[in-house]
């Protein structure tokens, strides 16, 4: 074998190896709020919108590569490195954000288990607990490395918005056309077209996924030495994230746009007006997508909040602790998914409030922990030579700024 | 004599002899190389920019630091790698607490003030990582003081004692001029370090690696599991590897320089000893899930015309693992395995006895037996040792009970 072939060999393994958190960061982005901003976006504009996925996908990039390399370079959580800088008070009233922003979340994600099941004729007060049952198991009982070929395989199952999109039968020389090119003046002056345009960023970056990434590159064990394969997989998932976004537009924009159908309420609602426009399979990939996503993301958001406020707060945190050891880190573990779920078993509850509410939430806690992020990274003692370029930090700052605006102007509007 | 919180001093006014108030504590300062625990200065945060304010002058501290000298004497301070800063190298950071035998976060660090002759004695004493020291961080400013001391008192302390504190710092300066030798924690059982070094990120767990003693650093690295074993010796430096692979077991040795990238495992090779080397390559020729994978090369053999004095004598020179012990091999013409003594059978003969007579029906097995097989035989024949011989009858090396239950452990 020459020593080529062999070098290149050995730098896939290493790739495959590291392989895992920024894809599935980036998988679980699109979760139930996400699907239906999507879809909405689609629904009410078309692919006047699609222009919006190549801005979105270089934040995310920028975004996700920080937290990763943080991890990799420090060894450390997110909120680890929170608390040695910036100390413990700052640390406290930021877990408490933390907690109730994923705690909002964690209710999106069982009511789109529980709206996607419905789909398919399941009573919610079977399927909710039943998704709590299996989400507490699949983090307690399961290794990391379990644990993530489960959550791949879950990634891998976002195909079916590709082939929804596909069954779809979009302009797809119009498609291509709307992405590349630049936003039109008109729609700017929109008001409904602006809130779409927050929206759709609002849902890609949020504050949980960012100590997620960060705390699962070091769970895995990622080092400086194979951060290069680390940032493959963010790119490269970050890609993906942006690619299932796409497809999900486009196909409410091939089907439900064209046909007048502008206002969606829900991401089911979505998925059953597809059903006479693109036909059954399409109705039933979208609504398995939904609910893949949804169960996907519930199993995620509890464990990664409980982990990042333990070990903020200093709290023994780890699955390979007993109760009794780590009696913070359990119970707010499994008081997220009792609590989370249980809410959805209330009758007549206003779901859409809650899931505002949650996106809400996330816009507040996300610009401190973007500034926090960005304050980390460019700290020398801490990163070393790995310190943001000039360049990086232009695109990063500006990011940030956009997004504290995006997120102040949506807050307004809102409120 | 009295307990003052860090939190307390940091922000605490400063006034000078004269009463005038000159500026506010900024950081404490220890100075390990003249005293482990006593505070050397204080870094006083001036208008006229930043002084260091001997610990000697100190009349009273609390919410007001008042000194006996006046402003004019403070020198100014100049940073130093030499001095553990308070603020910045302990609060809020990780430590080992060496009694707990966990990793913790430390949320306050408690100083004692003692009254010697018209000044104070101020010694660290330990460091507050429960729900005390949190919640006066989080009140601090915005309850008055008196009322969060009283409130204070009502919850239970939750400190650990100076002495067992290790503290992790990454630098290897820094480290020699900090005096941080990690004794604490290379007093620990190997295993419990093992699980503390997991709970490290990388680069302490590196410094740790670097600063233990190297018997302690191997044994411990029996214990870890596979992925940080890797890492841990990737990341060392090649003379330091070598030296703690060495005093490994020349099985656990070679399983992990088989899980090492080649071009790692070669150079610590290179590295070492060339007798540690030779047993070590011996055993990574063999495949990692065979007899010979899983044995070690390290075991007491006898020749099989000696008495129960040559074993005893056997066992004082050996220098291998306690479970190998458990049996002594005997052998005959051209290191044939002969026969097999169990060491309770060596316990309570009488020295004379010739070892042949003691001899029991041994098991055996071959180099390239599969590792499922060598557990089949421990459990059919409720073995402690089992023994590899290769083709010529010799015997090549020992399993032990410890290694098959590991290897039962791990495999998936």
């Amino acid at each position: 074998m020459s020593l080529l072939h062999k070098g290149l060999r050995h730098r896939l393994t290493l790739f495959l190896a590291v392989l895992g958190p920024g894809f599935i960061t980036a998988s679980v982005d699109q979760d139930a709020p996400g699907i239906f901003t999507y879809s909405q976006a689609g629904a009410q504009f078309g692919y006047a919108l699609l222009w919006t996925m190549i801005p979105i996908s270089v934040s995310l990039i920028v975004v996700q590569e920080m937290a990763a390399r943080m991890g990799a370079v420090t060894g450390k959580g997110l909120s680890d490195l929170i608390r040695e800088e910036f100390g413990f008070r700052i640390t406290f009233f930021l877990m408490i954000a933390l907690v109730v922003t994923n705690f909002g979340n964690v209710v999106a994600e069982f009511a789109g288990v529980a709206s996607s099941l419905e789909l398919f004729g399941a009573s919610r007060y079977v399927v909710v607990p039943a998704a709590a049952f299996i989400v507490w198991v699949i983090a307690v009982r399961g290794t990391y490395d379990s644990i993530e070929k489960i959550f791949l395989t879950a990634s891998a199952f976002y195909v079916s918005y590709v082939i929804a999109g596909l069954l779809a039968q979009p302009d797809w020389k119009a498609a291509a056309f709307a992405t590349v090119t630049r936003p039109s003046a008109t729609g700017i002056r929109s008001y409904s077209y602006v809130y779409m345009v927050v929206a759709l960023v609002g849902t890609t970056i949020a504050p949980w996924m960012q100590f997620y990434l960060q705390a699962s590159v070091v769970e895995k064990g990622v080092t400086v030495r194979q951060y290069w394969a680390s940032r493959w997989d963010v790119v490269l998932g970050c890609l993906f994230a942006v690619v299932i976004a796409w497809f999900i537009i486009v196909a409410c924009a091939a089907t439900l746009y064209t046909n007048g159908i502008h206002n969606i309420t829900s991401a089911t609602d979505a998925a059953q007006a597809l059903r006479p426009l693109a036909g059954d399979y399409a109705y039933l990939l979208f609504a398995a997508g939904l609910f893949n996503a949804s169960l996907f993301a519930a199993s995620i958001l509890p464990i990664s909040t409980a982990y990042a406020v333990c070990e903020g707060l200093g709290f023994e945190s780890g699955l390979d602790k007993k109760f009794h050891e780590a009696p913070v880190f359990y119970w707010l573990y499994t008081l997220l998914i009792v609590a989370g779920a249980g809410v959805l078993l209330i009758p007549d509850l206003p779901l859409v409030y809650i899931s505002v509410l949650s996106q809400v939430a996330n816009g507040v806690v996300l610009p401190f922990v973007l500034i926090f992020m960005l304050m980390l990274t460019n700290d020398r003692e801490l990163m070393g030579a790995y310190t943001n370029s000039r360049r990086f930090n232009v695109i990063a700052w500006a990011t940030v700024i956009v997004m504290i605006l995006l997120t102040i102007v949506m807050m307004v509007r809102r409120g | 004599m009295s307990v003052v919180a860090l939190s307390e001093l940091l922000g605490a006014t400063v006034r000078d002899a004269t009463g005038t108030v000159r500026g506010r504590v900024r950081e404490i300062a220890v100075a390990p190389q003249d005293h482990p625990t006593r505070v050397a200065y204080l870094i006083v945060k001036t208008p006229g920019g930043e002084r260091a304010l001997p610990a000697d002058d100190v009349k009273s501290c609390g919410g007001t630091v008042r000194t006996v000298t006046e402003s004019g004497q403070w020198s100014a301070y100049v940073p130093s790698d030499g001095v553990l800063l308070l603020k910045r190298d302990l609060l809020d950071q990780q430590i080992i607490d060496v009694h707990g035998r966990k990793v913790v976060r430390v949320n306050d660090v408690e100083i004692e003030s003692t009254p010697t002759n018209g000044h104070l004695l101020l010694n660290v004493v330990a460091v507050d990582v429960g729900a005390r020291g949190a919640i006066r961080r989080l009140s601090k400013g915005v309850v008055p003081s008196f009322t969060l001391r009283l409130l204070l008192e009502k919850i239970p302390p939750r400190v650990i004692p100076w002495q067992f504190v290790d503290l992790l710092e990454t630098d290897p300066a820094r480290r020699v001029k900090l005096k941080i030798a990690y004794e604490g924690l290379a007093g620990l059982h190997p295993a419990d370090i093992a699980d503390i070094v997991e709970d490290l990120p990388a680069a302490e767990r590196e410094a740790v690696f670097e600063t233990i003693d190297e018997e302690v650093a191997a044994e411990t690295l029996e214990e870890l599991d596979p992925d940080v074993k890797v890492s841990i010796v990737e990341s060392l430096d090649k003379d330091r590897a070598a030296d703690i692979v060495e005093e490994m077991d020349p099985d656990a040795a070679a399983d992990l320089l088989g899980d090492l990238a080649e071009e790692h495992s070669g150079e610590i090779l290179k590295e070492m000893e060339p007798k540690e080397r030779r047993e070590v390559t011996q055993l990574l020729e063999f495949g990692e899930h065979t007899a010979a994978g899983r044995m070690t090369t390290e075991f007491i053999a006898v020749p099989e015309n000696g008495v129960v004095d040559d074993a005893i004598e056997a066992l004082k020179t050996f220098e291998g693992g306690r479970e190998a012990l458990a049996t002594i091999y005997l052998t005959g013409p051209a290191q044939k395995l002969s026969g097999a003594v169990p060491l309770v059978k060596i316990a309570i003969s009488s020295p004379a006895i010739g070892l042949s007579q003691l001899s029991e029906p041994y098991i055996a097995c071959a180099p390239d037996t599969p590792q499922n097989e060598v557990a089949a035989l421990f459990d059919k024949y409720n073995l402690i040792t089992l023994a590899v011989v290769d083709e010529h009858g010799r015997l090549a090396g020992i399993i032990t009970a410890d290694d098959v239950i590991t290897m039962l452990r791990h495999r998936d």
